[in-house]
């Protein structure tokens, strides 16, 4: 997932730590690449990003076909949230073009850590668009 | 053309023809709107590229191999679309090949397909096109059909060489680019994108099955997003969200 800080100002510092997630980001994939979903718990891993800005962490999460009645965001501890959604319907591997196995996905399911203390009873959620979007604000 | 890259015709190739480009970018809006021109134009597959510079990937469809970049032809139109996201270090080898391939085939405009990142997309109900070009000329057709001019900014990508290449050569070329997701699959861009195509070049594209269609598109390329936003950091797209200085 990619972490995105706004840029106010760009400067030197912000580069390097940016340079550095990147990497740290290239490293996690190379060793953790795997498909996305998860057949056991009939789970696909949503496309996600986060913005972190001076006040306020923002978490989206891409949930097309989800069943909006059924998205939960859980506070796992003070750095994780934990998201999961039904989709509307079950969807067999094959009607997304993966024929060389058997399985359905009816759910979405997501762990993400924040990178920087927030306060998760202060947490917004809403939804629009199939897009949910998680507001975290900081804590000094 | 660069001997490390090569375009291998299998069919005819129309001439006086308009070469659209669609490339992983930004919200997959150029690929989700090429997919959605070849079923709608009913175009088939006229050329491929060939290129050791490019991942060692090939696609398979009813169990055959397909190359990743294609170029497909109908109804007066060619469109050059890749399946999967140019490596950012063989941008230029692989664009200037195919810029080239069009000039030699005397198309008359060349036309690339993208997406322009807004960071509140989710709350923007009426999304817009802009439009970019190698020349005055090309520039004012698009104002006169109606298309809004991006007129500061950065461009990053293919795109962007097409239209390098476009300048240095004297050839007209136009870059559209729909209001999109930077890191989400946005088929609304898409059809947004297709509706300002057809004002310029007069193809009829239906976008109402695309529209409908939205949903199962972004879960189908959740996947392409993925591999692209791994490129896109590496040749830093998000430098189209910075304030342009211009210096005169």
């Amino acid at each position: 997932m990619a972490v995105r800080k706004r840029r106010a100002t760009s400067n030197k510092i912000d580069e390097y730590f940016e340079d550095m997630e990147r990497w740290a980001e290239q490293v996690r994939e190379t060793f953790t690449e795997k498909p996305s979903w998860d057949l056991e718990n009939c789970a696909i891993e949503p496309l996600r990003d986060m913005t972190v800005t001076p006040r306020e962490v923002i978490v989206t999460v891409d949930l097309p076909y989800a069943e909006k009645k059924t998205v939960q965001v859980k506070a796992v501890d003070a750095a994780s949230l934990e998201i999961l959604a039904e989709m509307k319907r079950k969807i067999r591997l094959h009607e997304l073009g993966v024929t060389y196995r058997e399985g359905v996905i009816q759910r979405f399911h997501s762990w993400i850590h924040i990178p920087v203390r927030v306060d998760m009873q202060k947490m917004k959620v809403q939804q629009k668009k199939g897009i949910l979007e998680i507001k975290l604000p900081r804590k000094r | 053309m660069s001997e490390d890259v090569r375009i291998i015709e299998r069919e005819k190739i129309p001439t006086d023809a308009t070469l659209i480009f669609a490339f992983p970018d930004v919200g997959l809006v150029g690929v989700i709107a090429a997919s959605h021109l070849i079923d709608e134009l009913r175009m088939t597959e006229v050329a491929y590229l060939d290129s050791k510079l490019l991942p060692p990937v090939i696609v398979l469809h009813e169990g055959l191999p397909h190359f990743s970049v294609r170029i497909f032809a109908g109804q007066g139109t060619l469109l050059a679309v890749s399946e999967v996201p140019i490596p950012s270090d063989v941008i230029y080898p692989i664009v200037d090949a195919l810029v080239s391939w069009g000039k030699s085939r005397k198309v008359k405009m060349m036309i690339s397909l993208s997406g322009i990142p807004i960071e509140d997309r989710q709350d923007v109900t009426e999304l817009k096109s802009f439009a970019a070009a190698s020349n005055a000329d090309v520039l004012k057709v698009a104002r006169e059909k109606g298309i809004e001019i991006l007129t500061e900014g950065y461009m990053v990508g293919p795109q962007a060489v097409v239209l390098q290449r476009a300048v240095e050569s004297g050839s007209p070329a136009l870059t559209l680019l729909a209001q999109c997701f930077f890191n989400y699959p946005d088929p609304e861009a898409a059809a947004e994108l297709l509706k300002s195509l057809s004002k310029i070049t007069g193809l009829k594209v239906n976008v109402a099955k695309l529209l409908e269609k939205g949903e199962e598109i972004r879960l189908r390329a959740r996947d392409v997003m993925k591999r692209t936003q791994q490129e896109m950091t590496k040749m830093k797209k998000g430098q189209e969200y910075d304030i342009p200085m211009y210096v005169s």
